[in-house]
């Protein structure tokens, strides 16, 4: 029950940042040198389509005006039309919203379950040989460059063994043939996001190894192992069940603090590979000029993070039994 | 034939300076359903004492010399698996920082249950959750808090739930390491009334660690008091405490106005423990002691038998004896 | 009076060499730490060589230089150790440029972001109430935010971004990891006597915090410098690899970009590959030196498993 009241009031609180966000977007909007009314529509318009899309933007009026239609707009919907694409910038970012969904959090998820469970190994075989190949593995594919990576990825598994696809998230000949079912398109999709998922998964799952590691060991000394231990339980029980569900618990704080980073990564990622989600359409339309898209795609993406930080806080309380706001 | 005989046992820490000897030559023996309490400062060897006797030393510790036999088995002899075996089903424990000693993620009566289908599993689930509910009865905690989490409890609830989880395979042997430090006197009084009547009712041998000489004065047969790693003195509970020999255990109760009365702090005994990594030769207490001789440093100590059960390790008193 | 004075901060001063020398000793322990210090030592040099090659023959200037024979894509040869690009530029004067501006971008940033997270830490710490509300939850809000999507959004709204915008950007981004940390350390620090002795003495709050907070933070601040170094690096780079860098300055994310825009990634590894070694190495350098650093402020990292 506390926690639909915690979960309320953290909505109550992202609705007001994203306010912020957009008040403060609007102000850096209006201080950009060139031309707003350039900035949002299409040169390419005819005068009648262009004067039309002033009107409904509000970009004939007073500044403070502008910005009520600014909200607006942005309430109901109205993003304008992108350059590139000449369609309602909504629709696109619509369609590009799952495609990034679907490969973000299958990476956090993959990337934060495999740290969580290797970081336990390491912790177990402290000293040992398995402990450091780990540790430095992790070391080193935590500090790798990201497009680099990708880049050698494409390089390696896609150019010179042609086990994947370069680039893209379907092939044309799979998704145009009528007679393909829902399978065919699934394992077309599966093939396609091996490379980028692994891509993330090797920059993101060496810091929760890490992590989850010196935890581990932490967790270990506790008083509560000891009990584990003295009650005769065998070690394989004490580290399952009793370390590293504590130990756990800083690897998903963890996860949130880096959500961020992890945000950073998939628009890289998203580029290199042509993945068709909104990071890749934020780099595209920021240099292609395309002001309208690349505003909603930034809004979006600042959604994402917000509401994914909220997601992450909800599972640690549901995870730690201490916590009850 | 005892229930528990210790002899001689030596316990050490590996440490960056050397071996740390905490534990040197301690021997002692425990009947069944009687108690033992061990008293001394902190450091003096007394909960690892406790942890060897499980064998439950963290990584660097090691058993030196000596031997244990409990129920008739060497329990060093023994595998790790062989000792996963006894520990909680024959020998239980209490631990010293009962704040921390439940799982935080797991709630009291699984915690509880596990213990009992770790080592009857064939008892199944059901069984084993009506058992946690008859234990609780027992320890005096209401059985509708039982699926909670330990921080929902309150450090007196929580030592009942480790007394109620110790009790849960019905041990032979008990160690009660400091049971009560942190909790206020009237839950502390209520919980060793408690532990005492569970002894009486299922004829369990407790030993008690503590560094509060009254707490062991309260619950104990006999007493064995510890100093720097050594056993000191060893009797029955009204030996030691009518006509204590030894001069720590002498500086120990002066510092308690009455047996059983108003407890106060425990007075400060002038000086340091010696170093046990390089231990002095002769008597350990030298340096604190205000009766001491020249030739404490220099005689060996030998253990004095004042009666049968009284036995003191002091070279002065047993000088004192002999004349 | 003065004479004490002088006593104290002789004493400090002491005090002060003394803990690094203990740091030391035991930095000196660490593997990592070794190991990262010795790359570093060597990108500096790399930095420092980046000099050499333009006074040896103008045709090797990183980014105006062309070699008047070759205006393609060229293999490693005597003339051009890695090789040309696909202007006929050299590579390994690229490089060694990159270098230069990685340590530049890196260390400025991380020097901004850090002065900012100790300074707002600090207030919000010491000043506490309201003022240190509305840091926190400001802190908060921008921890969240990904700098590279923003710093993006920026490019679309003011085009080119000269560096050294990015690089207060970027420091704009990274304080607030700096300033919890510190604004804890000075909640502690708050209460002690010898900040209440001072208070009581009549020193004013900007004394307090100059003369008796600021020396007991600044350790830590230094050791969050060294992250603050490797997140900026990357970000830099990403951008730069994105195409939104700075056009007037060569980085290794810029030489990134071309070898990825031009197509040459899949022919010419000797392009492809230093770049991107760099990269990531220089930030691994400067992660094991905040762990070994860690390990020195933090002792219960020292020895794990080390009981009594």
């Amino acid at each position: 029950m506390e926690l639909w009241i915690y979960t309320s009031r953290r909505l109550v609180q992202i609705v007001i940042i994203f306010f912020v966000i957009l008040t403060v977007l609007f102000l850096l909007f209006r201080l950009a040198p060139g031309d707003p009314v350039s900035r949002m529509v299409d040169p390419n318009l005819t005068p009648e389509d262009a004067q039309l899309l002033i009107e409904e933007l509000g970009l004939d009026q007073p500044v403070w005006i502008q910005y009520f239609y600014y909200l607006k707009n942005f309430l109901t919907g109205h993003f304008g039309f992108s350059f590139h694409y000449g369609r309602p910038v909504v629709q696109i970012i619509g369609d590009r919203l799952p495609n990034t969904i679907l490969l973000f959090t299958t990476s956090i998820i993959l990337s934060a379950l495999v740290g969580i469970f290797l970081g336990k190994i390491a912790s177990w075989h402290k000293g040992e040989k398995t402990d450091t190949c780990l540790t430095v593995g992790a070391l080193v594919t935590h500090t790798v460059f990201l497009p680099w990576l990708a880049l050698i990825m494409i390089w390696v598994f896609a150019y010179k063994l042609g086990w994947f696809p370069i680039t893209g998230m379907i092939s044309e000949e799979v998704w145009l043939d009528p007679d393909a079912g829902l399978w065919p398109k699934s394992v077309d999709i599966l093939h396609h996001m091996v490379l980028p998922l692994t891509t993330l998964f090797l920059i993101h799952f060496g810091s929760y190894l890490l992590i989850m590691r010196t935890s581990m060991l932490e967790t270990l000394r506790e008083d509560y192992i000891l009990t584990a231990r003295a009650k005769g339980l065998p070690e394989k029980v004490i580290r399952n069940h009793h370390a590293a569900p504590n130990a756990a618990l800083p690897v998903v704080t963890s996860v949130g603090l880096s959500l961020a980073f992890s945000i950073n990564g998939g628009a890289l990622t998203e580029t290199v590979f042509t993945w068709p989600g909104i990071g890749r359409e934020l780099v595209f339309s920021v240099s292609h000029n395309d002001y309208p898209l690349a505003q909603a795609s930034f809004l979006l993406i600042a959604a994402v993070v917000l509401v994914s930080n909220l997601v992450v806080d909800i599972l640690y309380a549901y995870l730690d039994p201490r916590i009850r706001y | 034939m005892a229930l528990l005989e210790v002899e001689d046992l030596t316990i050490g820490y590996q440490s960056q300076r050397g071996f740390l000897k905490a534990v040197e030559g301690v021997s002692f023996s425990l009947d069944k359903g009687r108690s033992l309490g061990f008293v001394g400062e902190s450091g003096c060897g007394k909960t690892t004492l406790g942890m060897a006797l499980m064998r439950l030393l963290p990584p660097n510790g090691r058993i030196r010399e000596g031997r244990i036999l409990f129920d008739g088995q060497d329990l060093l002899e023994k595998t790790d698996e062989e000792m996963r075996q006894v520990r909680w089903q024959k020998m239980a424990m209490i631990f010293q920082t009962a704040m921390n000693a439940l799982n935080p993620v797991h709630r009291v009566n699984d915690q509880i249950a596990e213990a009992i289908l770790t080592h009857n599993p064939s008892l199944g689930k059901q069984v084993a959750y009506k058992q946690v509910e008859g234990l609780s009865r027992l320890v005096g905690l209401s059985k509708h808090r039982l699926r909670d989490y330990p921080h929902q409890y309150s450090g007196g609830m929580k030592q009942r739930a480790i007394i109620a989880m110790a009790l849960a395979c019905q041990p032979k042997l008990i160690i009660a390491d400091e049971p009560t430090t942190a909790l206020d006197v009237i839950v502390q009084d209520q919980i060793l009334e408690e532990i005492k009547n569970i002894q009486k009712e299922f004829d369990i041998s407790i030993i008690f660690i503590s560094h509060d000489i009254s707490i062991v004065a309260d619950v104990s047969h006999d007493i064995g008091i510890m100093y720097a790693g050594q056993l000191v003195e060893y009797g029955a509970r009204e030996e030691v405490f009518e006509s204590p020999m030894h001069p720590y255990t002498k500086a120990l109760l002066s510092s308690y106005p009455t047996l059983t009365g108003e407890k106060a702090q425990l007075m400060p005994i002038p000086g340091e423990a010696p170093d046990l990594i390089h231990p002095p030769s002769g008597c350990r207490f030298f340096d604190r002691c205000a009766g001491a001789r020249a030739s404490c440093r220099t005689n060996p100590l030998v253990w004095l038998e004042i009666t049968p059960t009284h036995k003191v390790f002091c070279y002065q008193c047993g000088r004192q004896c002999g004349r | 009076m003065s004479g004490k004075s002088l006593d104290n901060r002789r004493v400090q001063k002491f005090h002060w060499m003394s803990r690094f020398l203990s740091g030391w000793a035991i930095f000196r322990q660490s593997f990592l730490g070794k190991i990262g210090l010795t790359l570093l030592a060597l990108f500096a040099l790399m930095a420092l060589c980046s000099f050499i090659p333009p006074l040896v023959d103008p045709m090797y200037q990183p980014m105006a230089g062309v070699d008047p024979e070759i205006s393609t894509v060229t293999g490693p040869s005597t003339r051009h150790w890695l090789g040309t690009d696909f202007m006929g530029r050299d590579l390994l004067s690229q490089l060694l440029a990159g270098a230069r501006v990685a340590f530049m971008v890196g260390v400025s940033a991380a020097f901004m972001s850090v002065f900012l997270g100790t300074a707002i830490g600090m207030i919000a710490g010491y000043m506490g109430k309201f003022a240190d509300t509305l840091l926190m939850r400001l802190a908060d809000i921008i921890m969240v935010m990904p700098a590279l999507v923003v710093l993006l959004m920026l490019a679309a709204l003011f085009g080119q971004l000269s560096i050294w915008f990015i690089v207060f950007f970027i420091a704009l981004f990274r304080w607030p990891g700096v300033s919890r940390v510190i604004r804890a350390q000075t909640l502690s620090l708050k209460h002690r006597p010898f900040i209440e002795a001072a208070r009581v003495a009549g020193a004013s709050h900007l004394r307090i915090i100059f003369r008796h907070i600021t020396p007991n933070v600044l350790p830590l601040s230094f050791l969050y410098m060294t992250f603050q170094v490797t997140s900026a690096i990357i970000i830099e780079a990403a951008l730069a690899f994105l195409g939104f860098g700075d056009p007037r300055t060569i980085s290794w994310g810029m030489m990134l970009q071309w070898v990825w825009k031009t197509g040459h990634m899949f022919n010419a590894p000797y392009w492809l590959l230093p770049p991107g070694i760099c990269i990531s190495l220089i930030t691994l350098s400067f992660y094991m030196l905040g762990r070994a650093m860690d390990e020195v402020l933090d002792p219960r990292l020292r020895k794990e498993g080390q009981t009594d």
